[in-house]
Parts: structure tokens; C-alpha cells; sequence
């Protein structure tokens, strides 16, 4: 990402690119682009290179977020479900309404996960308010 | 001396397209991609089309949701801020700079050349 640099704590690097991975191939996923992705491929999308991608990747097979079927890579099931959380927590600074901004297209009826994180703002925010959604 | 395909728009400005593109409407990230190579930068790829939707979107410029869909996994929608139309007339003003100049120095060929 132009703007933003992996951590140099190593466990936070592993954190880092898990996320990004995940949320990558979420994307393509849903984009239609592809169900798999190698390490080159990555080096095109995220910036990271391609000898370093394949250790990251083989890390998500063990941690159970990705099937390896030769040099490719897909999502499994908990990686697909931890990939549009990833996707929604990434931007959900910036996406959250303030009060009295939420409408019908607001951004927490995109999915369960956003839905129940903006409840847990809206009830820590404006407990005793009456915020009505 | 290498001939190069003019009518390819430079990759550098694809943060203007896909403002542009999404200032006429909320739109995902492969229909982007297409939109994107129909207006002349055909060596766009996904890859890119990714990274400058997400740096936009660091920049508050475009802000995304998820779409549900009754047949494959949720696509990410994604439409244009107050803050991306601000960003996307100055880069349509530094394009407009950029073809005067250009508009100068063909001028300037041109003149040489009936000239002789």
C-alpha cells in the first residue's frame, strides 16, 4: 500500500500481511478476479515480495485460513469468513457515521460483522440519547 | 527509436479515472477495471485498480460497503466523498495543465516545421 508500511515487529508483520492477504482475496474473490492467488500475484497487489508472499501464505495454510493446491492458494472457510472481517474492520474508521448520519445505505447494513460493531459504537456513543437507526 | 501507443493513457493517472468513473456513479471494483481500460489506459490491471481504491480511500477521497449477493460472495461497492470530487477537479485542473503545455510545445514543433 503506498501509504501505509508493515510493522517491524515480526509477530506484527505476521498480523500485518495476514490481513492483507486475507482481505485481497476476499476482494478478488468477490470481484470474480480469481478464487486463487500465488506469490506472484501478491507481489502485484500488496507491494511484498514474492519470496517472503509464499512464506506468509504457507503460514495462513497452517493457521487453517488458506488450502494450498500446488503453488496456488485459496481461501477456506474461516479464512473467507476472517476476510470480510479484516475488509470491514480496515475501514470502519473512516466509513462509521456520526451521529444522526446513519441512513437506510448506511455502511453497518453491509454485513453482520459491521452491523454489530456499529451497535456496540452506537450503544457505548449514545446509550442514553435514543439514537434511532 | 521505439514507437510507443500514444493513445494509451499513462498509468499515473488512474486515480483521476477512477474518480471520474465514480463520480458518475457507485460502481465495483471489476466493473472499474473495464470502465478504466474503455477510456484508454488498456494495460490497467486489477492490481492497481485495487491499490488506488484502498489509497483513495486511506485519503477519505472514496468510501466502500459491502453488496451482498444471493449467488457468490459480497462485492465491494464504492463511491466518490466530497473530499474525492475536491481531489478529482484538481487533478482534472493539473490535467488541463498538462495539455496546454503540451498543446505549446506541438505549437512550437509545428511553427518550426512550416518554417522550415
Amino acid at each position: 500500500m503506498p501509504d501505509v508500511s508493515p510493522p517491524k515487529s515480526a509477530a506484527l508483520r505476521a498480523m500485518y500481511w495476514r490481513s492483507e492477504i486475507l482481505q485481497v482475496m476476499y476482494w478478488l474473490q468477490g470481484e470474480g478476479l480469481g478464487d486463487v492467488v500465488d506469490a506472484p500475484l501478491l507481489e502485484r497487489f500488496l507491494g511484498v515480495d514474492a519470496s517472503n508472499g509464499v512464506t506468509y501464505l504457507d503460514r495462513l495454510v497452517v493457521e487453517g485460513y488458506l488450502i494450498r493446491q500446488g503453488e496456488w492458494y485459496a481461501l477456506s472457510d474461516t479464512g473467507m469468513a476472517e476476510g470480510a472481517t479484516e475488509f470491514a474492520m480496515a475501514f470502519s474508521d473512516l466509513t462509521r457515521p456520526a451521529h444522526g448520519e446513519c441512513s437506510d445505505d448506511c455502511w453497518c447494513h453491509a454485513s453482520v460483522e459491521e452491523a454489530e460493531a456499529c451497535l456496540a459504537g452506537r450503544q457505548h456513543d449514545h446509550h442514553h440519547d435514543g439514537h434511532d437507526h | 527509436m521505439r514507437i510507443v501507443d500514444s493513445t494509451v493513457l499513462p498509468r499515473a493517472h488512474l486515480r483521476v479515472v477512477l474518480l471520474l468513473l465514480l463520480r458518475a456513479g457507485s460502481s465495483h471494483g471489476y466493473d472499474l477495471l473495464e470502465e478504466t481500460r474503455r477510456l484508454g489506459m488498456r494495460t490497467a490491471e486489477a492490481a492497481g485498480v485495487y491499490r488506488t481504491l484502498r489509497a483513495l480511500e486511506l485519503d477519505n477521497c472514496v468510501t466502500s460497503w459491502w453488496e451482498p449477493s444471493q449467488s457468490g460472495p459480497a462485492r465491494r461497492t464504492y463511491a466518490i466523498t466530497p473530499a474525492g470530487e475536491f481531489a478529482l477537479a484538481e487533478g482534472i485542473q493539473e490535467l488541463d495543465g498538462l495539455r496546454r503545455s503540451l498543446n505549446r510545445l506541438l505549437a512550437r514543433y509545428r511553427d518550426m516545421d512550416r518554417d522550415g
